[in-house]
């Protein structure tokens, strides 16, 4: 039994690592750029979940209707006004804005809403049902998870069925190609990264029933994401939704049989192993970055 | 020649009932968590020491206090103390926080010959090496684990299983923790040491759930202590009692969560009320100036910096502090205290901790039985 509740517990956890991956994913593959934001968007997202919940007394999985626009929004802004103008540069630019705009919006965080820990406290909160008569399945977890499958399968519908997903995997595969056939490749940055500062806001507002709302939570969630992104394939949402749920299980297994304490070792010795072996990642383009 | 003799002379005139009134106020550190990962505990302390600092100064005090941040990581918190004492010239320190902090400071302490009176940390080591300008008001470590197993002794459980996070604090309570058990003859059957902020810990708790055990002995700080709690209600791990040890199982915000944390023990410094003098009248000013109930904590450093404050007062020089620190004694908010060495401590404050269950979302002080007005509710139940 011990065995299928870690699973089902790892699975369940995996699949909001997957959330984070993902946009962090799609945006190093169509802009080439690594959103060292990402965890701090993440922040934004569970604050504007606890606001939604205690000031508008929206259920946070409601209050994604209203999130992922508002996060689009400031994502392409955000495109817009700053990321673009390094998109050209070399990496280490990239990575010192993305940097210093995360500094800047976990400290603002910490400004404005406090170090005090928020509690996002649901009438399902701490409510769970039983499978197999003796395996517990976290409510909240449960409906994360399945909102995390509906919006990846509503963004593989996006980058396979529409015009702007179409081309906006063209500017993935070459830019220059792509801007050569008539594709607005810095519109389609902005609606990337729009669409990555969504998912990372999605993300964050899916976690804030099950964990707290702190204005640094964020930082715990990047290196996660990062790991996700690099295990699956940089810029392969399969390979980040993949990666996720290998992560949330490695993690699960790991703290049941060998240590709580040693988890996050096993979960980095995984990776090592994944860049020794299989550098590009799991579903990564071989002779990509 | 003439003027400038003349001039020196009204100058000397000038400083000399300056000095002698000792109007030059007497300057005094305070190290703490304002930011970084403590930042909300370190709050508490922050707000206790200002009420004591506010209430000293009208009682005619002359005192003025350097406040430091050490962000809860211990090399700020000696550069801190090294700028404190070096540049700003204070004769004594009370903080940091953190038993990380508070440990790496009081290491120098000795080498600066400038007093340290750590309020609330509690790794023991820090009053166990003996230096002579380290000075602790609160129960060290060893004690959170006594007085818990001590508190729940008389119902003859069994078997103990250990969740805690990978700190100073947590480690060393632990450690003591399973001397107390050994000593008991409770059988340890889990022993889950976890990194602080992760988001699942239901594979620990369910390895725990598996081993059955009569008591979950518990080390986290502020929201883990809720996330574990509640995760644990979700794999339905129901031991005989949850026995926290300080930090996150003895705030407000914990016990309002009253599905998860009704019946949880838990160790404590200080309680509004217990009946040390002034206890009841600190909580109701606190409350009335702060709008929300004192933790141990903002009691630890509001009589750690009265205490600072009137011996520095009085004393006047670190070598003077030192010395009245060693042979003074205090009887306020805290109950008594006095700076001894006994069982290898040095300038211990051998302080009583209280037990305390929380009781339809309010802490009500269980153990001992003459600080107390209720009794502890044993086996648990949700």
């Amino acid at each position: 039994m011990l065995i299928i509740q870690s699973l089902v517990s790892g699975l369940l956890t995996g699949g909001v690592y997957a959330l984070a991956g993902i946009g962090m994913s799609l945006v190093f593959g169509v802009m080439n750029v690594s959103n060292f934001a990402h965890g701090d968007l993440m922040m934004l997202g569970m604050y504007l979940a606890y606001f939604a919940f205690t000031l508008l007394h929206i259920d946070p999985y409601l209050s994604l209707v209203l999130i992922l626009p508002v996060s689009f929004l400031f994502g392409f802004l955000l495109e817009k006004l700053f990321v673009s103008r390094v998109i050209h540069h070399p990496h280490q630019n990239q990575i010192l804005l993305t940097v210093g705009l995360g500094l800047i919006m976990s400290n603002s965080a910490l400004l404005a809403f406090t170090s005090d820990p928020r509690i996002l406290t649901t009438t399902y909160s701490s409510s769970s049902v039983m499978i197999f008569s003796d395996v517990s399945v976290s409510v909240p977890l449960l409906l994360s998870f399945l909102v995390t499958c509906a919006i990846t399968a509503l963004l593989y519908l996006f980058l396979a069925r529409t015009r702007t997903g179409m081309a906006l995997r063209a500017t993935s595969q070459n830019r220059e190609a792509a801007q050569l056939m008539g594709i607005d490749v810095s519109k389609m940055s902005a609606i990337t990264f729009g669409i990555g500062t969504g998912l990372a806001a999605a993300a964050g507002a899916l976690i804030a029933p099950v964990y707290y709302i702190h204005p640094m939570a964020g930082h715990n969630f990047l290196l996660k994401a990062f790991t996700v992104c690099v295990l699956g394939g940089l810029g392969s949402v399969p390979g980040a939704t993949l990666g996720g749920l290998i992560i949330g299980v490695v993690e699960a297994f790991s703290a049941t049989w060998i240590s709580t304490d040693w988890k996050d070792v096993v979960v980095f010795m995984l990776f090592l192993a994944v860049l020794l072996f299989r550098p590009q990642g799991l579903f990564g383009k071989r002779g990509g970055e | 020649m003439k003027h400038r003799l003349l001039s020196l002379i009204a100058a000397l005139l000038l400083f000399i009932p300056f000095k002698a009134q000792g109007a030059a106020p007497v300057k005094i550190g305070f190290i703490n968590s304002i930011t970084g990962k403590e930042a909300q505990i370190g709050e508490n302390l922050t707000n206790g020491a200002s009420m004591a600092v506010d209430e000293m100064i009208a009682k005619g005090y002359q005192v003025t206090v350097v406040r430091e941040d050490d962000g809860g990581e211990p090399r700020n918190a000696l550069a801190a103390y090294e700028k404190l004492v070096t540049r700003d010239g204070v004769v004594g320190v009370v903080g940091p926080y953190t038993s990380g902090c508070a440990n790496v400071v009081a290491s120098r302490a000795d080498q600066y010959g400038v007093p340290l009176l750590v309020p609330a940390a509690a790794k023991e080591e820090i009053t166990m090496k003996g230096y002579r300008n380290v000075f602790r008001l609160n129960a060290p470590a060893n004690v959170y684990s006594q007085v818990l197993m001590q508190a729940v002794a008389p119902f003859r459980p069994k078997t103990i299983a250990y969740v805690y996070a990978a700190t100073d604090f947590g480690v060393s309570t632990v450690q003591t923790a399973q001397q107390n058990a050994v000593a008991m003859g409770l059988k340890e059957v889990a022993n889950e040491k976890y990194q602080q902020g992760q988001p699942d810990y239901r594979a620990t708790l369910a390895k725990v759930k598996a081993a059955n055990p009569d008591l979950v002995f518990l080390v986290s700080y502020d929201a883990d202590a809720i996330l574990l709690m509640r995760q644990a209600k979700e794999i339905g791990l129901n031991p005989k009692a949850f026995l926290g040890a300080g930090a996150g199982y003895t705030t407000a915000q914990f016990a309002q969560q009253r599905d998860i944390s009704n019946l949880v023990i838990s160790a404590t410094q200080w309680t509004p009320d217990v009946n040390w003098p002034g206890a009841a009248d600190f909580a109701r000013r606190y409350q009335a100036r702060f709008g929300k109930e004192p933790s141990y904590h903002a009691a630890c450093a509001y009589e750690a910096m009265r205490i600072m404050i009137d011996t520095a007062v009085k004393a006047g020089s670190s070598e003077a502090i030192r010395n009245a620190l060693k042979s003074g004694s205090w009887n306020g908010i805290m109950g008594a205290v006095k700076f001894a060495d006994y069982g290898g401590f040095t300038n211990q404050n051998n302080h009583q901790m209280l037990v305390q269950q929380i009781q339809n979302g309010a802490y009500e002080t269980v153990w001992p039985a003459n600080f107390s007005t209720r009794k502890p509710v044993y086996p648990y139940k949700r």
